[in-house]
């Protein structure tokens, strides 16, 4: 009614609105960009927790590793690496953790090795047997210990690497992702301080372990601690329980620690 | 002035020997410098526009050409190799972000090019047929590669020996197609592609063979103790990483300087760019070149060869000229007989230079025609006929 008595023709105020709507339109189309979600896959639990307590509702994190599969020693098929090589982050955890990351292809830019930051403070795993053929010489397939978030002061450098690739990946959203970081390491380092005074209540005293995946945990906690390899769903056949036995004799444990419970028959 | 075309119209049909060389003479004389031109000009926007694209590269001390010509073009030039740490230290910067490529061997003819995913974001290739390369020993090919050898996803290629003669040199690597690209109007389009990781694989960095550790086949070990295991000549490398068997493919050495023939560099910026040259200006081993420089370096020359041929085409060009009038002359002494009849039948001496002028238009208007149409021909295969001559 107003635009008719006026000297505007409605002609003229479409034509407007349309010009209007079509210079706000790449602003809509760019903010949206900005809010659209970060994909995020990881190879392993610790990872994607990580980068779920960073990102939050911002990112979309995935982990398909099937449940009851090892992500340290599980193969993707083909379709599951396509969809790593379309995320916008793939987080390693570094360390030689999921090998099958050495035999895939995926985009460099966009693969973070979490643990890059203290590949200094890897440890090595000993006890492999070298072998020989052709020209190439003597060699062994020898790698490092790949459990490094056991040490929650190295899960907190994992975390900071999180923290930096996603600010990358979307540098609007990186005061947030700092903010959420600042309180995953401030968790973190409490748990590291809990840890270190219940591991004190251990120190030096032998302890056993049903797999030989906790030397981070025991070079940050100052753990005595030797390993098996028992599964917790398998009863030890009597060659293990002997072998068990004369380990005990020369490191006398009387804790042993495994991922999760024990059978029964295995615990008595 | 119709009549008189006409008669020139007789005439020269009457004559075709005659008229054949003339046409052919004046049609090739204003065909090859305009083709020339053609060509240079699409060779020119080739070379260019991939150079353009391409802000920096990174490789060893050496020729600037054979880097650019190798990495943009994949052609035969062989550049010094660099070592993967030196895309180490371009990441580590955080000036710019690596990608590599190893080209050293050749399947069926095209050659084989090592690189890493971000080459297919960066050129901004797509898949055409099947899929994205996963596993090691999986290919991408382009699409010539495709249509010339007839062959797509789930069908295999296997990598050249590289000499025939050096029986203990590297190992063929069958490859499985994963993919087919989508048509790019490059050089991209006569690739395979692989894995950087692949390509050391066939130079034998990384193999795979049955775990010595663990074989029950006593025939391969020549000694074994708690420590080491040595195997024999028996022991088979595989020919073909499969799923059962790639589990046992590993590398061995320093992987730092394993080989990579150039780094394409692209810097978060030109300030980025301007430090990173700076950085490698005085370098020992290594030089970043702006491929652009070198193309247009390459381009002065062709022009400069260009001015040359324009030289020879003009002298060439006079002499048909000058061979085109005495023809004319001569035929009008030959003619002679015929003039007088004309003559005498009331024709004036300016219709008869109308005739011969007819004729002229004749054959320079077919000549022309004749001319547009190998124009056209070679304007819509200026691109694989630059290709072809110029970049393969």
């Amino acid at each position: 009614m107003y635009l008719k008595s006026t000297r505007y023709p409605v002609r003229f105020i479409s034509f407007v609105t349309i010009i209007i709507g079509m210079l706000s339109s790449p602003c809509a189309m760019a903010a949206g960009s900005v809010s659209e979600k970060l994909v995020v896959y990881s190879v392993n639990y610790p990872l994607a927790y990580f980068a779920r307590r960073i990102g939050g509702e911002h990112v979309d994190v995935h982990l398909p590793v099937p449940a009851g599969e090892d992500p340290a020693f599980w193969m993707p098929d083909s379709d599951t690496i396509t969809a790593y090589q379309q995320a916008d982050l793939v987080l390693l955890n570094g360390a030689g953790y999921a090998k099958w990351v050495d035999r895939v292809s995926l985009p460099g830019r966009r693969r973070v090795n979490t643990s890059a930051s203290f590949r200094d403070a890897y440890i090595p795993v000993e006890q492999s047997v070298t072998h020989q053929h052709g020209p190439g010489g003597d060699h062994s397939h020898a790698g490092t210990a790949f459990t490094t978030w056991l040490d929650f002061s190295l899960a907190a450098q994992h975390a900071q690497s999180i923290n930096a690739a996603m600010s990358r990946a979307r540098p609007a959203m990186a005061d947030v992702f700092e903010a959420n970081y600042q309180k995953l390491a401030r968790d973190l380092e409490k748990l590291d301080r809990e840890m270190q005074r219940v591991a004190g209540q251990y120190a030096d005293r032998p302890m056993l372990a049903s797999h030989p995946v906790y030397q981070y945990l025991a070079r940050r906690y100052k753990l005595n601690i030797e390993s098996v390899t028992w599964e917790p769903d398998v009863m030890p056949d009597p060659d293990e329980w002997r072998m068990l036995s004369r380990k005990l004799q020369a490191f006398p444990a009387d804790v042993m620690l495994w991922e999760r419970q024990p059978l029964p028959e295995t615990r008595e | 002035m119709m009549d008189s075309l006409y008669i020139a119209w007789r005439y020269v049909t009457w004559n075709r020997g005659k008229s054949l060389i003339l046409i052919a003479s004046v049609t090739l004389i204003a065909f090859l410098p305009l083709a020339l031109q053609l060509l240079l000009d699409e060779s020119e926007q080739q070379l260019r526009s991939r150079a353009t694209d391409t802000p920096l590269l990174l490789g060893a001390k050496g020729s600037a050409l054979d880097l650019v010509m190798n990495s943009l073009y994949f052609d035969d030039s062989m550049p010094p190799r660099i070592g993967l740490d030196a895309s180490e230290q371009v990441d580590a910067s955080e000036l710019a972000y690596a990608i590599p490529l190893y080209m050293r061997f050749r399947a069926r003819g095209f050659p084989i090019v090592g690189t890493s995913l971000d080459y297919f974001d960066f050129r901004s290739l797509r898949i055409g047929e099947g899929r994205m390369m996963t596993l090691l020993g999986e290919s991408v090919i382009g699409a010539d590669v495709a249509s010339k050898l007839g062959i797509g996803p789930g069908d295999s290629l296997v990598s050249s020996p590289d000499n025939l003669f050096d029986i203990a040199g590297v190992y063929p690597l069958k490859m499985k197609v994963a993919g087919v690209m989508e048509r790019s109007h490059g050089p991209d389009d006569a690739a395979v592609f692989v894995d950087t990781r692949t390509a050391w694989i066939i130079e034998g960095l990384g193999h795979g063979h049955q775990d010595l550790a663990r074989t029950g086949d006593s025939s391969v070990i020549l000694q074994k103790d708690d420590d080491s295991v040595t195997a024999n000549a028996k022991l088979m490398q595989y020919a073909e990483i499969t799923a059962d068997n790639i589990d046992s493919f590993h590398f061995h050495g320093d992987s730092s300087i394993y080989p990579l023939t150039a780094l394409i560099v692209q810097a978060n910026d030109d300030k980025a760019a301007a430090l990173l040259r700076g950085r490698y200006q005085d370098h020992d081993s290594y030089q970043v070149v702006r491929p652009v420089d070198v193309v247009d370096g390459l381009l002065e020359n062709i022009f400069r060869i260009k001015t040359v041929i324009d030289g020879v085409i003009v002298i060439v060009g006079l002499a048909t000229l000058l061979t085109m009038v005495l023809v004319f002359i001569l035929s009008l002494r030959i003619r002679q007989d015929e003039m007088d009849t004309i003559f005498r039948m009331g024709c004036s001496r300016m219709t008869m230079a109308r005739l011969l002028l007819a004729e002229i238009v004749i054959i320079v208007a077919a000549s022309a025609l004749l001319c547009a149409i190998l124009l056209t021909l070679v304007s819509a295969n200026s691109a694989s006929l630059v290709r072809y001559l110029l970049l393969s």
